[in-house]
């Protein structure tokens, strides 16, 4: 990293683009954005892309297809440092809920049916860190304005970004909600990253996950807990699915497996 | 309640423990691949020899936009104006100080801790082991004893790395062995030079050349990578060395260095204010820590 | 101490005073949130809330604050731009809460960012009734005789008022027709009654005597476990108690430039990232061992040090952990050798 403008690519994958568009929301920022950096490559914001060595890569969405695969290599072969933004790329997103439940093909059946996908072979909804090495996860759904904005500043003053690592239900707490999960309803904030500023319970929604999950997450406690509340294991177990894709599908896989045995 | 008023009532302007002063890196160069050696002054020239300080206790060191954290003196306040630190790479503020220059500026705050207790040690003579990176610390201490050497009693130092080209302040420790009044001892784990003229095994090997030793009148002094007290420890108990004059320091997380942050705590102590500096037996006595690194056979 | 008594209809009379002084803040109760907020005058806040969701250190100690503006230059400190405030209905174990803080940060390097804000907040302590929630009976904090600038006690027809500092003195000077100090049987026999009343009030019975002994006993016990194994490491019990003071600290800067801030936010040792050092070992991988250290802070070093607990008893705990893990089940668990439930 140089402290001289470091050349930066934004890349977009399977996802919605929305992280992107909340890059492009920084209005206020914008300008200081690309004056402090110089955007090599941003498909979404300018035509003149020039795909050469970076110092920082912002890649955002999942990968499933091998064409897919093969461009988030060569972006990171010529990044020094690689980002995941928001929630596709970081964990999976939505498209990975399923994964590892083995019945990948069956569903891409009852979407696409026997259609064959010539463009590109496609594949399971990955996370990008199943394919490359990331330097740093700015996690969300879409991603938060100032919680990228800081750690972008960060990077351009050639510092390391520093990104919460502990729970939805710290901030939650700094906001004085009532806790949704301790009146017995569901919530994901014990299992999820924070960064958002828990919006959803501080609007008396319960967190979903957007932030993925974090590194220390109990989930067997919370399924039990949520069973002891009254609510149905299926339903539990969807809930918890639907959370941070791919690495959450693998703990629910265990807990599934214990509870079949006990 | 009367406490509590002339708390309220006093309205002095008060110092800021926790602002650094600037100082100037004014030397810089590595001492192995990941470790780089600084030397640092205040920017304030006045400012330089105001800073006293004692072997064993650490400042909290700030790179603008990066954060802060503990680096133990290597330095000995016996020699006042400069600082030293020798630091290793492992993250995200060391790997920025890695990069830095000569000349440039850092943020200092401190000194903190408790240090070694040299007025206990007096008189005594002393025994240092040093492992890899726990030769920050106690180069300090050794500087310290050199430079008032007829304080103390005997003096002995021994200190292991794993390969030559890994052992910290190595050609400054070769030479301390020219030295009468001190009995330096190096050992390397594996010699992959071919050319390394002193000891091959671990640091504990370099016991069965160290001679009578007073165990009574002896402070032992560890600091080193956690393995290295579980091995050393027992060695320097042998010696009839009493628990209480085996000194180790420990390492902790420290976000504030001053007993605010708690992050620091093993059990009820701060290792920032009541450490890093404990005895045997403070350790002995601290649950979370036995079984992890230090044990002791000879407590039933 | 000097006590005065006030009509209970002059108090809102007296709080609109005092607000010449400063900022008015008093518990509300909105959507089942409860907590302090600023409010106009007495009309908004609810006394009959039993405990905001955050105590009172939230005033003196921010959940995440500003420490120092940087530039390449150096630190300069960010004070001076807190609000004078009068914080109105602070219950007695909040306040025990309050004076284990300012042990905390205002003895040995004193903490110039709590001391400003513990000196331009006035606290105005309320009496309670206990719920079935509160222990500070158990405790030893369901009253209090220090920490505080003005206490009220709630005697039906009247207040009696407890002058505990200089300042709250040049409160009352403020509107000193309103306070007498003409105090009769009938007030001594009306105070003594309500202590007697309060006693008998509590739901939650705890024991804490011998903690210190029973957690060197338990150290090894399997109930750390068992609870370790139910610990979301929300990290929500060390939000709310009053007497948790841990923090970490992060420096932010400008896009484009050097200058920034540094921040100090609360951070519990509930969570894994606490205790991580360098090599990425971490002294408190286990949840329990995490709350081993939790427990062993409010209910075994404080006694050890100062002879009581460094709990208040203020039930926060009981009110907010999803899985059940509070001073009363631990200790309850340390006792029996058993997780309940
Ligand atoms: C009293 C004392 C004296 C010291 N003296 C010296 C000295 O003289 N020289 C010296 O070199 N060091 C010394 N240290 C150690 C030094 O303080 C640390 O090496 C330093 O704080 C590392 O900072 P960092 O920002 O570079 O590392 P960090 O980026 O904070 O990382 C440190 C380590 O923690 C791990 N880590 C951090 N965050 C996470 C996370 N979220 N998830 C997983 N892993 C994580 C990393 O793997 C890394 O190995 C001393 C420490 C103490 C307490
Ligand atoms: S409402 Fe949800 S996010 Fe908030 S504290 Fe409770 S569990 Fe955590
Ligand atoms: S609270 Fe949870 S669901 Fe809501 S924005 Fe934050 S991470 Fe997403
Ligand atoms: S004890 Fe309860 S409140 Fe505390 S971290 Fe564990 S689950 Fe959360
Ligand atoms: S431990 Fe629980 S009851 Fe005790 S002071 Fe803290 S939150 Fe209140
Ligand atoms: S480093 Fe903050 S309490 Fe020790």
């Amino acid at each position: 990293m140089t402290r001289q403008s470091p050349k930066v690519g934004v890349y977009g994958f399977t996802g919605c683009a929305g992280d992107q568009l909340m890059i492009l929301n920084c209005e206020d920022q914008l300008v200081d954005l690309f004056g402090a950096t110089e955007i090599r490559s941003f498909l979404m914001a300018k035509s003149d892309n020039h795909e050469g060595e970076l110092d920082v890569a912002f890649v955002e969405g999942s990968i499933s297809t091998d064409h897919q695969e093969k461009k988030l290599k060569d972006i990171r072969a010529r990044s020094k440092v690689l980002i995941a933004i928001g929630g596709c790329a970081c964990v999976g997103g939505p498209q990975a809920m399923m994964v590892g439940d083995g019945k990948w093909e069956e569903r891409f059946k009852k979407v696409y049916g026997n259609a064959k996908i010539t463009v590109a072979k496609p594949n399971e909804a990955k996370p990008i860190d199943a394919i490359v090495k990331v330097d740093i996860y700015i996690p969300g759904c879409p991603i938060d304005k100032s919680e990228f904005l800081n750690a972008v500043s960060k990077l351009v003053a050639g510092k390391h970004p520093y990104l919460y690592q502990f729970p939805v239900c710290n901030e939650c707490r700094w906001k004085e909600n009532p806790c949704i999960l301790y009146a017995g309803k569901f919530c994901g904030g014990p299992l999820t990253k924070a960064g958002c500023g828990a919006i959803c319970p501080t609007l008396g929604l319960p967190c979903v996950g957007c932030w993925g999950p974090t590194d220390d997450l109990n989930v067997t406690s919370e399924y039990q807990l949520l069973k002891e509340k009254g609510y149905d294991p299926d339903e539990v177990m969807k809930k918890l699915r639907k959370f941070g894709g791919a690495k959450l599908a693998e703990l629910v896989k265990d807990i599934e497996k214990k509870g079949a045995k006990a | 309640m009367k406490k509590m008023c002339v708390v309220l009532e006093d309205r002095e302007i008060r110092d800021n423990p926790f602002t650094p002063d600037m100082f100037r890196i004014v030397r810089r160069y590595p001492l192995t691949n990941d470790v780089n050696f600084y030397q640092a002054r205040p920017v304030d020239v006045e400012e330089a020899l105001k800073f006293d300080y004692k072997p064993g206790q650490f400042v909290m060191m700030s790179l603008i936009g990066e954060g802060e954290a503990p680096f133990s003196l290597s330095s000995t306040p016996s020699r006042p104006g400069m600082l030293e630190f020798c630091i290793r790479n492992v993250g995200t503020l060391t790997s920025t100080l890695h990069g830095m220059k000569e000349n440039e500026t850092v943020g200092i705050r401190g000194p903190y801790g408790n240090g070694f207790p040299i007025d206990k040690m007096l008189g005594m003579d002393i025994l240092i082991v040093a492992g890899g990176l726990g030769a920050a610390p106690l180069r300090s201490l050794l500087l310290y004893i050199l430079d008032n050497r007829d304080q103390f009693g005997k003096l002995t130092y021994l200190h292991g790395a794993r390969l030559p080209g890994e052992m910290l302040f190595r050609e400054e420790f070769i030479q301390l062995k020219d030295r009468e009044d001190l009995n330096c001892l190096l050992a390397v784990d594996k010699d992959d030079t071919g050319k390394w003229p002193y000891k091959v095994g671990v640091v504990t090997e370099l016991f069965k050349d160290l001679g009578p030793v007073d165990g009574k009148n002896t402070f032992g002094v560890i600091c080193g990578p956690p393995a290295m007290y579980r091995f050393v420890t027992p060695h320097l108990v042998k010696l009839g060395i009493p628990k209480h004059q085996i000194l180790m320091t420990l390492e902790r997380r420290m976000k504030c260095g001053v007993g605010k942050c708690g992050h620091c705590a093993i059990e009820y102590l701060y290792t920032c204010i009541d450490g890093p500096v404990f005895s045997y037996w403070d350790v002995l006595h601290m649950k979370e820590i036995i079984g992890r690194g230090v044990s002791d056979k000879t407590i039933a | 101490m000097m006590i005065l008594k006030m009509k209970k209809e002059d108090l809102s009379t007296f709080l609109d005073a005092v607000k010449e002084w400063g900022e008015l803040w008093g518990p509300t109760k909105k959507d089942g949130k409860v907590s302090f907020s600023k409010v106009d005058s007495l009309s908004q806040m609810d006394l009959k809330a039993t405990r905001t969701i955050i105590p009172p250190k939230k005033f003196l100690y921010p959940p995440r604050f500003t420490m120092f503006d940087f530039d390449e230059n150096g630190y300069v400190e960010r004070t001076g731009d807190v609000p004078k405030r009068i914080l109105f209905g602070i219950h007695p174990c909040d306040i025990h809460g309050v004076v284990i803080m300012d042990k905390l940060f205002l003895e040995t390097y004193n903490d110039p960012y709590y001391r400003e804000r513990r000196e331009k907040t006035l606290l105005l302590g309320h009496s309670c009734i206990p719920d079935e929630k509160c222990m500070c009976i158990a405790t030893d904090t369901d009253f209090i005789a220090e920490g505080f600038d003005l206490f009220f006690t709630d005697l039906k027809m009247s207040y009696l008022v407890w002058v505990g500092s200089t300042k709250g003195h040049d409160l009352i000077r403020m509107k000193p027709e309103l306070f007498s100090r003409a105090l009769d049987k009938s007030d001594i026999l009306n105070y003594t009654a309500y202590r007697k009343w309060k006693n008998t009030q509590y739901k939650t019975m705890v024991d804490f005597t011998g903690m210190p002994d029973i957690f060197e006993l338990g150290y090894s016990s399997q109930v750390w476990d068992k609870l370790g194994d139910k610990c979301l490491s929300c990290g929500q019990c060390s939000m709310v108690c009053p007497t948790c003071n841990c923090y970490n600290v992060v420096d932010d800067v400008e896009l484009g430039s050097i200058e920034g801030t540094r921040d100090r936010f609360w951070d519990s040792c509930m969570f894994r990232e606490y205790s991580l050092v360098a090599g990425g070992h971490n002294f408190r991988e286990k949840r329990a061992d995490r709350l081993r250290l939790w427990y062993t802070h409010k209910l075994q070093a404080y006694i050890g040090e100062f002879g009581k607990p460094a709990c208040v008893g203020c039930g926060r705990c009981v009110a907010t952990c999803p899985v059940d893990i509070n001073v009363v089940t631990v200790a309850d668990a340390l006792k029996e050798q058993e997780v309940g439930k």
